[in-house]
């Protein structure tokens, strides 16, 4: 599943950048998601992932590796984990991109879906549209988040 | 394989509502168990408790209340497939009954059952849109009655509270003059597409109900639809149906799945409808 998201935000690039590696707020933005902690900064971090679908719910502990990052402009990175209780597995390719729009920044993101397992069952477009609405309400948080401080 | 769990056996609606209440998400009320028991089966849900209302009395009734048919949430499929009342009054939910599954699960799959699950897929949500129903949801000290439309909130989840029982399901008997049909359209198990519609006649159409389900999260009303068809001629209304069946694909929602690409649902919507239609003003 391939998702694309883009927002403006009214606030510089390089608070943008310094929000993005500021991890306990950053995560803070991901609905669902907790317990971060950070491996080796800038490079490997761990959370979990807690997603819920009527009465089918989700725990993926996941290890986040950052595979390349260009100072304010450019990050890709790999999510994976698993959910041992109910046998199924998420892998998620991101990249995000952050770009200037005058006295404001266009944070884009382009990520790559992967569920599999028995998880699979409850049908791909119920877990599109789930993982879609996850993506809007991380974009307006983060929108919210910055905004909100300057 | 399905894990170990508790089973409480209550005997009123008002314990199971507390049981619902104490044990929160730990516990799922079992009446068929058909939609269920093959999930915790599958391991996509666990349940410390399970709570049997399958004893509970007063909850497989199916009567005729004034202009009301009232049906208990415990009421199987088989039941109001073969239900005289339903054949004399509400045809068209006998034959959505008959081609609800296969045998085995309507002879143990429940009404509230199928409702509560709130599957995409399910047929019964959308006829009972379209019929005007609605379904009694009870706590331990209260009642409250909820319309069908605002009963299925998204996919596998509705507006009942945790501690809620649905008891029975109230639909309006059709008047005299009224075509009502629901169509489906699927190749897998579970439909891909449903609609139904209720007309009310008197020479033209004086009141129209719209409904579609199964291609997207949840069963809709379609409001839009409905205006195109009501207090017109039945050849004015006609001009209107691909129109309606445009606003009707826009109201579900349809999701690209294993059942179909989006634009493949939304087609086959506009289909049902104007078939729905012809059937149901061919009763008058």
């Amino acid at each position: 599943m391939q998702f694309e998201k883009e927002v403006e935000i009214g606030v510089p690039r390089q608070k943008v950048w310094n929000f993005i590696w500021d991890v306990d707020r950053f995560i803070a933005c991901i609905p669902g998601c907790k317990e971060a902690k950070t491996l080796e900064p800038g490079k490997r971090y761990t959370a979990t992932m807690v997603e819920k679908v009527g009465p089918f719910k989700v725990e993926f502990p996941t290890t986040i590796v950052v595979l390349e990052s260009e100072e304010l402009s450019h990050i890709k990175a790999q999510a994976s984990g698993a959910d041992n209780k109910i046998g199924s597995r998420m892998k998620i390719e991101l990249d995000v991109n952050l770009r200037e729009q005058g006295d404001k920044t266009v944070l884009g993101f382009t990520a790559g879906v992967d569920i599999l397992g028995k998880l699979a069952a409850l049908g791909h477009g119920i877990i599109k549209r789930k993982a879609d609405q996850v993506l809007d309400e991380f974009a307006q948080a983060v929108k919210k988040q910055l905004e909100g401080e300057s | 394989m399905l894990r170990r769990f508790r089973l409480e056996e209550p005997e009123s609606v008002q314990e199971t509502a507390e049981l619902l209440g104490r044990f929160g998400e730990s516990a799922k009320i079992y009446a068929g168990g058909t939609e269920l028991l093959l999930a915790m089966k599958e391991g996509l849900v666990q349940y410390e408790r399970l709570i049997n209302v399958k004893k509970l009395q007063g909850l497989s009734e199916l009567k005729l209340e004034n202009d009301t048919i009232s049906i208990g949430a415990l009421c199987t499929h088989y039941q109001l497939e073969t239900a005289a009342l339903l054949k004399e009054r509400l045809p068209a939910l006998v034959e959505l009954e008959r081609n609800v599954a296969n045998v085995r699960v309507r002879y143990s799959g429940t009404i509230g059952g199928n409702l509560c699950f709130a599957e995409p897929h399910a047929d019964p949500g959308t006829l009972l849109l379209a019929l005007g129903a609605t379904l009694v949801a009870q706590k331990s000290s209260s009642r409250r009655e909820i319309p069908a439309e605002e009963f299925f909130v998204d996919a596998y989840e509705t507006c009942l509270e945790a501690d809620e029982v649905l008891s029975e399901i109230r639909i309006p008997v059709p008047a005299a003059k009224s075509g009502i049909a629901y169509l489906k359209f699927g190749y897998l198990e579970r439909p891909s597409v449903g609609l139904a519609i209720a007309l009310k006649l008197n020479g033209g159409i004086s009141d129209a109900r719209v409904a579609v389900g199964c291609a997207g999260p949840a069963p809709r009303r379609v409001p839009e639809a409905e205006a195109m068809l009501k207090g017109k001629s039945i050849e004015e209304a006609s001009r209107n149906l691909a129109n309606a069946g445009q606003a009707a694909a826009r109201t579900a929602q349809a999701i690209t799945d294993l059942h179909g690409s989006q634009d493949y649902k939304e087609h086959i919507i506009g289909v049902l409808l104007k078939r729905a239609f012809q059937r149901s003003v061919a009763q008058k």
